[in-house]
């Protein structure tokens, strides 16, 4: 049985969360950095967020225009990534978006989901 | 303020006029943000409440929507001020109220009230804007996408799961829209669009209100992109999403929100070029930066915006998110300049969208659809789907569109499942597959509800098939509107009352008919119109057929030419249906067919893409042979295309044999058979009258060599080996011959009287194919074999009401009914017509035919409606004599209906244990539904002592006694019972020998002592508490010793059968009961023995000493538990069972292990093994994952009572995983980790709402 898949699926790829500021890790050609700006500063009533901002801080939308900007050549392709949350405040939530665990707000968490994992932290 | 100000209710035609012209004469402006203004003003809580929230419940700040109400001045002034700034046309302050949104103030009370006052105030500020400059303003009532999403899941380890369902949202946008209405907006805004099914259910409402009403609002739709990929948060291409909502026939088609003018622009350029109607773009004023304000300027903003003015792609601009009315004069004055974007003219196509737009250009002569994933197509789809693996199941769609299917076809459509729940289930894990989700989906059902229920799932356009004339004018119109509504578009059958067309001019008239009700009454779009002018089988044998396949094309070409825009489709297998089995003819025919029709104009079909022949690359012959049959050229076409087949099967020398006479030396019965199986007529007159000269009566002939040779053909054909028209062939072959014989047997039976011989006929069939269906080319060879096997037939036709075929078996007095139906409603009928034999007391047998039923749905769904007499599934045509030979057989019928019914009582078993495995009720449902024995009149026993007791007086030669040897045999893997399997044809001597050398080791082991069995007892006062059974420390009853949980079924019940727990056997508090456990062992000896003899190399004997060992020890458990009933609890006083009788448990009492199916849980294990100290009393202990060591050890519970059995708590659920885990005090993720096997759901993190 069987019959020539042609799906090509790609390789999850490793997260590794920086927390703390000024920790430094190696990077290869293989890795992206990922510098997630702190969840601050953005214009809207009482710290809310318009879907817009929301996704400037969001590690899933970010993690998923990294993927697009490789496929559209803007960037180089990586199968490794780095994400320093040093500025973030609540790091709890980008580990739990790491993790699924935070509701999906938009097509791209999901394929994020599959396509990332929390490696491990640095 | 005056909330009681009568509304300005305006006249929409005149406003969508009105506001077309402007926008064709200049650049329209629409407002900036609400909320950037409202920020400004630092309001407190006090100005949110106002009067009517005063002592409202939850903090209301930041509930900007509810100003309307509370501060309707300061909402009327910031509208004004952008009136001013240059807006002709401002938002209502309404985005966030539906009740969806308004849940998380608990505000849904207020939501009709917010639209209503939300447009009242925008309208005073229009009213005094016109007075100040005598410019005409509008009011547009904005609806936000409100915080849920329904095409996708919140929870990414659940993407099948739904926050809210597409009729929740229509209820939702349906209130708000009625506020705004009725206060009159010019407008309905839906924007910032992030779900674009969200956005059709609003459509829905929108369109649903404006019908009740005879109004027509105007539409303004504008969606939102936030990332490179240039997607909709659900997913979509802005083209994809376009051609989603385009049946709103909106004014205006746009984006906003967005980071930023600048990102906008290249998404706002490609709308620009598809959309047929006017662009509406209001950016972001750029993104708030680190001071709080935004980092585009008014001017910056402007020139941004006039950058879109410059290259044609807008017609209204305003501003989003942090923008001001500083902005928007700034941005009116910039575009002032420029000349709005000319709405260019759309080509009438069929536009699709999944996630990505598809076209249906000239360019494409033929768009194949993926029939993979249709359950009616593909039998191994329909298998994946009936056992519920839908990741198997995604990924068959997923290759379909790797291979190229540019639409793929979903049909559920199996009697077995719930169609419809199964359709939404699919499609919305389909959702969340975005190589799979890209492409248009064609919803595929032959009930209406299933579709309807698969539009609610997809935010693309889809292709509904189909909707036909078959029930009349008023339900297919009924459908179209529907259709229209849903945003799809639509395959329509060529179907009417009548029945389906199989002429031209039927399908053309047809199609025509619809044709002009769709256009013309429902207003239905022509390149939306896809007709199916239904593509039958040729070549079957049956002269009425032959011209099916021309009519198809004739018909294609006409309807082409008269019926502007549409599209032909047609399910291209049908055509080929009597050569299934030889795919090289099948695929020959297809392409030949496809050839012709599609230069005819036919651009759709259902076919497998892998699977298609090349036209030129057809062998020459076969392809001549194809086209005599599909375009009907010459009468001998079938047996041509039959005789060439025949090679094509590999099926060697036919050709020869029809040359080679030397059939005709065998003797007269060989050559019948010959005659029947190859369908040669030419001698059958001379070999029957032969046959009937040499047997001693004619009706001889036809129970012997003519009967045999028709078994013969029966045994091809049911094999495969045979098709149809030859089976056609055969019978006529058949016919001749009874023909032949019938005057001799007419004579015979005048020379006798005319008594005794009533073989006339055999007996009275009707056929029928039931209501709602019409196919009936099975049962017409069904009646043509029966037939010329001496059976008179009568034959009802095509969709034959249930009343019809009763009262004509009433006035044959038939002496069988056989139902035949291809689709798949057909099941349902059929059932129906059970049903009413059994009402109005008939008991002849009835038979099931046609492709979609099946023995399993026979045996669930029709035979126990119909109990006074058989319903019997009849697999295929060639099988019909042979049952209906029994079913009319006084000798053989008993024993042939109590093997149907075995067999079906077998099926139906298996039916229910696969669906048992599925369905699952919740905790609560299930604890209502417990065992509840009747405490008040039953005492429980006690037991002669309580606390614990080892016992090490076994003797090993008594414990034998009660081994129970088939376990044994089968660790063998000699599968069998004792003592049956020793005397096995094919297993007895290798069991004997086994036996034999086990008796050998029993007798060392007896003798040599090489195991001390021990053993460890212990009862305890207990009493169930809910699921669980306290016990005690002692008869007071007040102190707690420990709580031994239990596990519920949930698994569905069909006839009122208690959901289990263990904890049901014990009685609740108030009735003293007790609760006994057990540890014991065969003993630590046998590591050490079969050790020795794998070091010796003898494993053979290493294997034996552990089998035997463990039979020890369940000997030991088995022999305790008697001591156990005899003596320590005393209940069982007075049984006698002899050892051997013991294995059938046919005493009173229980004793389930945990990890075993009635306690799953292997953790119990640690609470028995505490409470009986058992690895200081008999020297067993626990591994870390709870097995027992040594090996040969049995543990478990001892409960009394006399309904105790053993059951299977099978599958459980989330809900009582997590009440488990809180009773037990475990973490859930570790009860889950024990219970994984039995979890009926994937663990994870519990689902939590969207915001």
């Amino acid at each position: 049985m069987g019959g020539g898949r042609i799906v090509t699926r790609i390789e999850p790829i490793p997260v590794t969360l920086i927390t703390e500021p000024g920790h430094l890790v190696a990077l290869d050609g293989e890795t992206a950095l990922l510098r997630l700006p702190a969840n601050s500063g953005h214009g809207h009533a009482d710290g809310e967020q318009c879907i817009a901002c929301a996704m400037r801080t969001d590690v899933r939308a970010l993690l998923f225009d990294m993927l697009e900007g490789a496929k559209q050549g803007l960037r180089p392709e990586f199968s490794k990534v780095v994400v320093d949350a040093s500025a973030v405040a609540d790091t709890a939530q980008v580990i739990a978006a790491l993790q699924g665990k935070l509701p999906a707000q938009a097509l791209r968490d999901h394929t994020v989901a599959r396509l990332f994992y929390l490696a491990g932290a640095a | 303020m005056s909330l009681h100000d009568e509304p300005h209710i305006p006249d929409w035609t005149e406003v969508r006029t009105a506001l077309a012209k402007a926008a064709r004469e200049r650049i329209l402006i629409l407002d900036g943000a609400m909320g950037t203004m409202i920020q400004r003003l630092k309001l407190t809580e006090e100005n949110f409440r106002g009067e009517r929230f005063k002592g409202w419940k939850l903090p209301l700040q930041g509930n900007n929507d509810l100003l309307v109400i509370t501060e309707p001045q300061v909402i009327e002034d910031i509208h004004f001020d952008y009136f001013m700034a240059g807006a002709d046309i401002v938002e209502t302050n309404t985005f966030s109220a539906t009740w969806v949104a308004q849940a998380d103030y608990a505000c849904e009370e207020a939501v009709y009230d917010i639209n209503y006052q939300g447009v009242m105030v925008a309208r005073r500020a229009a009213r005094r804007a016109e007075a100040a400059d005598g410019r005409r303003r509008f009011v547009a009532g904005a609806l936000g996408p409100t915080n849920k999403t329904s095409s996708m899941s919140t929870d990414v380890t659940s993407p099948g799961f739904r926050s809210i369902t597409f009729d929740q949202l229509v209820e939702a946008y349906g209130e708000a829209i009625r506020g705004l209405v009725d206060a009159g907006a010019d407008l309905l805004l839906f924007e910032t669009i992030t779900d674009t099914l969200n956005t059709k259910a609003g459509i829905f409402a929108a369109r649903r209100l404006f019908d009740e009403r005879g109004i027509d609002v105007p539409i303004m739709i504008s969606g939102t992109i936030t990332d490179l990929s240039g997607r909709t948060l659900s997913g979509q291409t802005p083209t994809a999403f376009w051609y989603s909502v385009r049946h709103a026939n909106p004014l205006t088609i746009g984006l906003n929100c967005a980071l930023g003018a600048n990102a906008m622009r290249a998404h706002l350029g490609e709308l620009s070029d598809v959309a047929d109607t006017f662009i509406c773009a209001y950016p972001n004023a750029g993104l708030p930066n680190a001071f709080g304000q935004y980092d585009e300027t008014p001017e910056f903003m402007a020139e941004q915006i006039e950058g879109f003015a410059a290259a044609g792609y807008v017609n209204i601009v305003g501003g989003c998110c942090g923008s001001t009315p500083e902005h928007i004069k700034a941005i009116a004055d910039a575009v002032g300049k420029h000349k709005p974007r000319a709405v260019p003219e759309a080509d009438k196509f069929l536009r699709l969208s999944g996630l990505e737009p598809f076209t249906l250009t000239p360019e494409i002569p033929f768009v194949n659809v993926g029939e993979r994933t249709n359950v009616t197509g593909s039998a191994r789809f329909r298998k994946l789907i009936t056992a519920g693996d839908y990741t198997a199941a995604l990924d068959v769609a997923r290759d379909q569109v790797a291979n190229g299917a540019q639409i793929i076809d979903i049909n559920m459509d199996e009697g077995l499942i719930d169609s419809k729940q199964v359709m939404i289930d699919f499609l919305n894990l389909l959702a969340a597959e975005p190589d799979i989700a890209k492409v248009p989906l064609m919803i595929d059902s032959s009930k209406w509800e299933v579709i309807e229920a698969g539009l609610k799932c997809v935010q693309g356009k889809a292709l509904v098939n189909s909707i036909s004339m078959k029930e009349g004018e008023e339900a297919f119109l009924h459908h179209a509107r529907l259709v229209r509504a849903y945003g799809a578009a639509v395959v329509v059958m060529a179907f009417d009352e009548q029945g389906q067309a199989d002429t031209v001019e039927r399908k053309v008239s047809i199609c025509t008919r619809a044709y002009k009700l769709l256009t013309e009454e429902v207003g239905f779009p022509p390149e939306d119109i896809i007709f199916d002018p239904n593509v039958f089988a040729v070549a079957t044998g049956i002269e009425e057929h032959n011209g099916y396949g021309i009519a198809f094309i004739e018909a294609t070409r006409q309807i082409v030419d008269t019926l502007p825009h549409v599209h032909i489709s047609g399910g291209i297998s049908n055509l080929s249906f009597s050569f299934r089995g030889n795919e090289p003819v099948r695929e020959a025919m297809h392409a030949v067919f496809l050839y012709y029709a599609i230069q005819q104009g036919m651009d759709m079909g259902i076919v497998n893409a892998g699977q298609l022949a090349v036209y030129e690359s057809i062998d020459p012959e076969l392809r001549d042979a194809c086209e005599d049959v599909i375009l009907n050229r010459r009468e001998d076409a079938t047996d041509r295309l039959l005789a060439l087949a025949e090679r094509y099967r590999g099926v060697a020398g036919k050709e020869a044999a029809a040359k080679d006479m030397s059939w005709r030396e065998g003797t007269v019965e060989e050559r019948i058979s010959y005659a029947l199986v190859n369908g040669i007529t030419e001698y059958i007159d001379a070999d029957t009258e032969e046959a009937r000269q040499k047997l001693p009566r004619p009706l001889h002939v036809i129970e012997g060599p003519l009967m045999a040779g028709m078994s013969v053909v029966g045994d091809l054909f049911g094999s495969g080996k045979m098709f149809l028209p030859q089976v056609v062939k055969s019978a006529r072959v058949m016919k001749q011959a009874v023909a032949l014989l019938l005057p001799y047997m007419e004579a015979e039976k005048l020379a006798n009287g005319g008594a005794e011989d009533e073989r006339q006929s055999a007996g009275k069939v009707l056929m029928a194919t039931v209501k709602g269906d019409v196919h009936d080319i099975g049962k017409n060879i069904v009646g043509v074999v029966l037939a010329c096997n001496n059976y008179e037939i009568i034959d009802l036709g095509v969709m034959v009401p249930v009343a019809k075929i009763l009262q004509t078996a009433r006035d044959e007095k038939v002496d069988i009914i056989g139902l035949s139906g291809l689709i798949t409603p057909s099941l349902d009928e059929m059932v129906h017509v059970a049903a009413e034999m059994e009402r109005e007391g008939f008991d002849i047998p009835l038979l099931i035919g046609g492709a979609t039923t099946s023995r399993v749905h026979t045996a669930v769904k029709i035979h126990p409606r119909y109990e006074r007499g058989q319903a019997v599934h009849v697999n295929d045509a060639s099988r019909a004599v042979g049952v209906v030979g029994n079913l009319l057989s006084p000798d053989a019928k008993i024993s042939f209906i109590e093997d149907i019914r075995k067999e079906y009582a077998k099926a139906a078993a298996a039916h229910e244990r696969a669906e048992s495995e599925k369905q699952r009720v919740p905790l609560e449902k299930a604890r209502a539904n417990a065992f509840k024995p009747d405490w008040s009149s039953y005492v429980p026993p006690k037991p002669n002592f309580l606390g614990t007791r080892v016992i090490e007086d076994f003797d090993l030669e008594t414990l034998a006694r009660y081994i129970d040897w088939t376990p044994f045999f089968q660790t063998w893997e000699l599968k069998g019972r004792y003592p049956a399997i020793l005397e096995d044809e094919r297993q007895g001597e290798a069991a004997r020998q086994l036996f034999d050398d086990a008796q050998l080791m029993l007798k060392q082991i007896i003798g040599e002592k090489w195991f001390k069995p021990r053993a460890v007892v212990g009862f305890w006062p207990a009493n169930a508490v809910g699921d669980d059974v306290r016990l005690f420390k002692d008869e007071g009853r007040a102190d707690e010793l420990a709580t031994l949980f239990t596990l519920r079924q949930q698994l569905s019940k069909r006839d009122g059968k208690p959901h289990m727990a263990l904890a049901d056997f014990v009685a609740p508090e108030g009735t003293p009961d007790y609760v006994g456990g057990f540890v014991v062992t065969a003993g630590i000896e046998e590591v050490a023995i079969a050790e020795r003899f794998e070091r010796a190399n003898d494993d053979y004997s290493s294997i034996l000493v552990k089998a035997l060992a463990d039979r020890f020890a369940e000997a030991l458990a088995e022999a305790l538990h008697e001591r156990v009933r005899k003596h320590y609890w005393g209940y069982g006083a007075d049984e006698s069972f002899a050892p051997d009788e013991l294995a059938s448990e046919p005493y009173r009492g229980i004793r389930p292990a945990p990890g075993y199916p009635a306690q799953p849980d292997h953790t119990e294990k640690t609470t028995l093994f505490r409470l009986l100290d058992a690895e200081q009393a008999v020297g067993v202990t626990l591994t870390e994952s709870f097995a027992m060591w040594p090996g040969s050890s049995v543990s478990g519970l001892y409960f009394s009572h006399p309904d105790a059995y053993y059951f299977g708590v099978a599958k459980v659920e989330r809900d009582q995983v997590a009440d488990y885990a809180a009773r037990k005090g475990m973490p859930v993720s570790e009860v889950e980790r024990w219970l994984g096997p039995i979890l009926n759901y994937i663990p994870g993190p519990a689902i939590v709402a969207a915001e």
